[in-house]
């Protein structure tokens, strides 16, 4: 048997733990050495983070204990992300964890729901999602897992704080075996032979040697970048956003169950509720607005009092082309970055981590390994980069310049097919690997504001009036459940409250 | 505003012709869709048969088809899937079945234990794993009802008497009001891409909104529309003859089909109800129609019943939809009968037709959609029947020996370094073939992993014997509660199809 592989993992916050503790949780001491340096000088991104449903089977597969995770990093329930003002100012929808009604006959609800607006009978969508009426009504509890009960048509993720995520992560991997150096790397040296990177050096003078490094350095890509000079992919040019202010604020009575993000001038703002404040930010275009008067717009949309000063994060939209180069692999922002319109970071760092233990190198790393792994992360990148640009690209907003820009922008072609096909039958792209759904990208096309002129013609089919007696009745068995769920914040209090909780009567005194 | 359309009219023979005007007839005849069938002369023999992928009865499900009228009608046996011989030297034969593997442990796919396991020297096969190859080498059926669904779903496909099958589905096409128009030839008016009309022997010619190719590989419609060349395949594909024949009914019947590699190609043994039908692809440079014939019967021992009837081969794509012409089956995509995946490509293309048919008789841009779906599935068909051929382990024999060092193209090379490192699969967009499918034939063929996923390990080897053992007691246990295939077919309760729109 070969010796373990010494993994040197440069960078902690969230990327960085999410890595460690999943390789000392799933591969046994005897196949890898988890060593991770980080440095407390360094300040970690996050002021409350939004998840996908899917980080849940991260937290499985690894065996972390969600109550426990929760009441640690002050984490809350998240059913959907609500868009205002996107596709034009006044519009409101939500991008739910869950589909649109169900399909009839085999044909997708939608189609349906097209053919009785076009026959005159205007239902609203979303009150066919599940998750968007317990959205709107802030409640929250569990789906079931009977595939019949209208309650397991949904699913749900988290809102929580990710430096304090991060900090679980690191007791568990400790616990495991990681160990952990603090200090700072001021050196990267490359084997002058095979151009792999063969150690780091840390500001105490310590040399550290490896066999696989994690670049989990953030933006600074100390290793990926600087070191070996993996080329960076821009997409700046349909993704223009390269700022963000963040603030924490007061916890106000407006406990949702989803993350709210508001389209504003240049830019769009975030708002994550936690369970003892609340996460904001404006991610925005330095082309189209001074860095000032985005900061102005932030503190003047807030609904509670700010707990600090902004702070200005700087970025790019884009990735590496090879996350994984030689024998160093970028996992996190360190790989790329896409906005988190769409809560889709954490995401990636799993997306990366598992695609990293599934074909995790012995001694000597397989090249097809290698190139397996590029394949799917970019997969996942590319696919999520044209879901981001769907939000800017189809709006009909005339009040700011960003919009007009963004309207008017080419596209990739891969994305107009998708919008082209859905406006002429409102087709839904689905693929085999990664994000989006096809319900998802049903109601960010629908939500932007966009009709299809046709929809599929076997929905003909079915008797106009059995349609429309099942519609309703999908919709009242909905809101009659929806109405004997708990509130947000009492399932809240009872599942997993946090020590640190402002309770919610205390809060919403907006200054 | 959008214009439905009122008018199809397809073209072609036998298989296709028939499903697709069927398909489209009864999906659509309630929203007031004239379908009309001009059928050109059959090309189907006697001995024709079609091997059919688990996937048939999706389609069938979609045009109220109940499963047991269905084989009645056409002879057919349900199967759990195909029997590889003699493909690889002195390898064991290896059924590729249609049942879904396991997740296996802790999230990691069983085909890594195993890889482990027989790195220490374990002698089971992978396939000995599979439920639905245990019912296959066992003889035995399942009921309709879903068996040992946290295990694995067997899953089966089928074998049908291919003129019995088309009979039954004229049947029913000409019952649900398909105009049915025979005609020797057809003469194609276009104007730049689109047909206007198409001319029968009678000098009737027709006109439609909609022109449907199911001509097969002659593509006499699309074959004459600008874009609509055919990219052939023929320097990738060894054979490029097949022979069909027929030979008796056997006893007792096999549950799956049998697929022997020999000198110049490979024979297929495909058990009917009342008869076997074989198949056999060869080498025309190799082995005359007259050597092949006797071949055949001297490699199946079988005595053969009725004429043997040979076509060339002519495998590769055209676009598959131009204009207002849609290409279904063979006129869009030809490949070989490996792998029961004729009549899958029939089916696949018919289905996308019904599910992408077109909103706006002026504005047809389901063309792009159904074009780049069916390509995708015509090259990933390939590369899996491809895959038999390159991994084969028949040394010194000029036909093997040159399958194998054939070209492989981009997408299957990293399949197999993939899966030759870490017995992981690649799959890509519009795969009709899954990972569990891969595996088998990868594996089965020898193409055996060098390493494996190192979670494996968290297992002890202790618990992994055991995981494994209980695998195979369970599999063991099933099987022997299951009737014979034989016994199925005689107990048959009627099942109900559950159809589209009741």
């Amino acid at each position: 048997m070969d010796k373990p592989l010494r993994v040197v993992i440069v960078g902690g916050g969230t990327s960085g733990w999410m890595t460690a503790a999943a390789l000392t949780g799933t591969l046994k001491p005897n196949i890898c050495r988890v060593r991770l340096i980080e440095s407390d000088e360094i300040g970690i991104v996050g002021v409350g983070e939004a998840t996908l449903p899917q980080m849940r089977e991260y937290n499985e597969a690894i065996g972390i204990i969600e109550p426990e995770m929760m009441a640690r990093t002050n984490g809350t329930f998240k059913l959907a992300i609500q868009f205002r003002d996107w596709g034009f100012k006044g519009s409101e929808y939500y991008h739910p964890f869950g589909k649109h009604g169900q399909p009839l006959g085999g044909i997708g609800f939608h189609h349906h729901w097209l053919r009785a607006r076009q026959a005159g009978r205007a239902y609203d969508l979303e009150d066919f999602s599940y998750a968007v009426v317990a959205s709107r009504r802030q409640k929250f509890e569990f789906p079931v897992s009977d595939l019949k009960a209208i309650n397991s048509t949904y699913s749900y993720a988290y809102h929580f704080d990710a430096s304090l995520y991060a900090k679980y992560l690191r007791g568990f991997s400790e616990q495991r075996g990681a160990v952990r150096t603090e200090g700072r790397v001021v050196d990267v040296t490359l084997d002058p032979l095979s151009g792999d990177v063969a150690s780091v050096t840390m500001d105490s003078g310590e040399v550290i040697t490896g066999d696989l490094f994690i670049d989990c350095s953030g933006f600074r890509a100390l290793l990926i970048g600087k070191a070996l000079n993996s080329p960076f992919e821009s997409w700046n040019k349909w993704l223009p956003c390269d700022r963000a202010w963040a603030v924490p604020c007061d916890r106000s009575p407006d406990f949702t169950p989803y993350t709210r993000s508001t389209a504003r001038e240049a830019g769009w703002q975030w708002r994550i509720p936690l369970q003892h404040r609340t996460g904001n930010g404006y991610v925005f275009s330095s082309g189209f607005i001074e860095e000032d008067k985005a900061r102005e717009t932030l503190m003047a949309n807030l609904d509670g009092a700010a707990q600090q000063d902004p702070r200005l994060l700087r970025f790019e939209a884009g990735r590496r082309t090879a996350s994984w180069t030689r024998n160093c692999v970028a996992i996190g922002l360190a790989s790329g970055f896409l906005e988190p319109l769409e809560s889709t970071s954490i995401y990636l760092v799993q997306a990366a981590v598992m695609a990293l233990l599934r074909f995790f190198p012995r001694q000597k790393i397989d090249p097809v390994l290698v190139a397996e792994f590029n394949r799917r992360v970019d997969n996942e990148y590319d696919r999520i980069r044209d879901f981001l640009i769907l939000h800017y690209h189809l709006n009909t907003r005339d009040d700011a310049e960003i919009w007009r820009y963004c309207r008017n922008m080419s596209v990739p072609d891969s994305l107009a097919e998708k919008i082209e096909m859905f406006r002429h039958r409102g087709h839904l792209p689905a693929y085999k690997d990664g994000l989006f759904s096809p319900a998802s990208w049903l109601s960010v096309l629908h939500g932007q504001g966009l009709v299809p002129r046709g929809y599929e013609r076997l929905a003909d089919n079915l008797e106009f009036d059995d349609l429309v007696h099942r519609m309703d009745e999908l919709h009242g068995k909905i809101d009659a459940r929806v109405d004997a769920m708990p509130s947000h914040d009492a399932f809240i209090r009872d599942y997993c409250p946090s020590p640190e909780a402002v309770p919610l009567e205390r809060a919403g005194a907006v200054a | 505003m959008s214009r439905p359309l009122k008018s199809v009219v397809v073209v072609g023979r036998d298989a296709a012709a028939w499903i697709a005007a069927y398909g489209l007839r009864f999906a659509f005849a309630r929203t007031g869709l004239e379908v009309t069938l001009v059928e050109l002369p059959s090309l189907l023999s006697p001995v024709d048969a079609f091997a059919a992928l688990p996937t048939l009865s999706g389609l069938h499900r979609l045009l109220n088809i109940p499963e047991d009228q269905l084989l009645k009608a056409s002879g057919g046996l349900p199967t759990m899937g195909q029997r590889y011989a003699n493909w690889s030297g002195g390898k064991a034969p290896f059924i590729h079945a249609y049942d879904t593997q396991p997740v296996g442990v802790n999230n990691v796919d069983l085909v890594q234990y195993w890889v482990k396991a027989r790195g220490e020297g374990m002698g089971v096969e992978f396939d000995d794993f599979s439920l639905g190859a245990a019912m296959a080498k066992a003889g035995r059926m399942a009921p309709d009802v879903d068996l040992a669904a946290e295990f694995s779903r067997p899953a089966h496909g089928y074998q049908l008497d291919a003129g019995r099958y088309v009979d039954f589905i004229r049947a029913r096409a000409l019952r649900a009001g398909v105009v049915h128009c025979p005609s020797s030839q057809v003469r194609v008016t276009a104007l730049g891409d689109r047909i206007t009309s198409v001319t029968l022997d009678d000098g009737t010619a027709l006109q439609a909104d909609l022109f449907v190719d199911a001509s097969g590989s002659d593509a006499l419609l699309l074959g004459q529309l600008p874009g609509g060349d055919f990219e052939s395949w023929a320097d990738l594909y060894p054979c490029d003859r097949l022979m069909a024949a027929s030979g008796p009914a056997l006893s007792p019947l096999p549950a799956f089909a049998h697929i022997a590699a020999f000198r110049s190609g490979w024979i297929g043994l495909y058990p009917l109800r009342e008869r076997t039908a074989l198949v056999a692809a060869f080498d025309s440079k190799d082995l005359s129609d007259t050597d092949m014939l006797q071949r055949l019967t001297v490699l199946t021992g079988l005595k053969l019943e009725g004429e043997a009837v040979c076509a060339p081969m002519t495998p590769g794509m055209r676009r598959g939809w131009i204009g207002n012409c849609v290409g279904v089956g063979e006129a869009a995509v030809c490949v070989e009968p490996l792998d029961a995946v004729p009549l899958h490509l029939i089916q696949t293309s018919v289905s996308h037709l019904i599910t992408q048919f077109p909103v706006d008789a002026d504005d047809l841009a389901e063309a792009r959609l159904y074009s780049a779906s069916l390509a995708a599935h015509g090259r990933n068909i390939r590369d899996f029947q491809l895959a038999h051929y390159r991994l084969n382990q028949r040394r010194d024999e000029p036909f093997w020996d040159g399958a194998r060092d054939g070209p492989v193209p981009e997408g299957l090379a990293h399949k197999f370094a993939l899966f030759r490192a870490r017995g992981e699969t690649a799959i890509y967009d519009d795969e009709t073939f899954q990972a569990s499918n891969w595996t088998s034939i990868l594996l089965g063929h020898g193409l055996v992993p060098g390493d494996y996923d190192p979670r494996v390990e968290m297992l002890s080897p202790e618990e992994q014997i055991r995981q494994m053992q209980g695998m195979l007691g369970f599999i063991a246990g099933e099987v022997k509660g299951l009737p014979t295939l034989d016994e199925h077919l005689n107990a048959r309760p009627s099942s109900i199809g559950s159809a589209l729109f009741g």
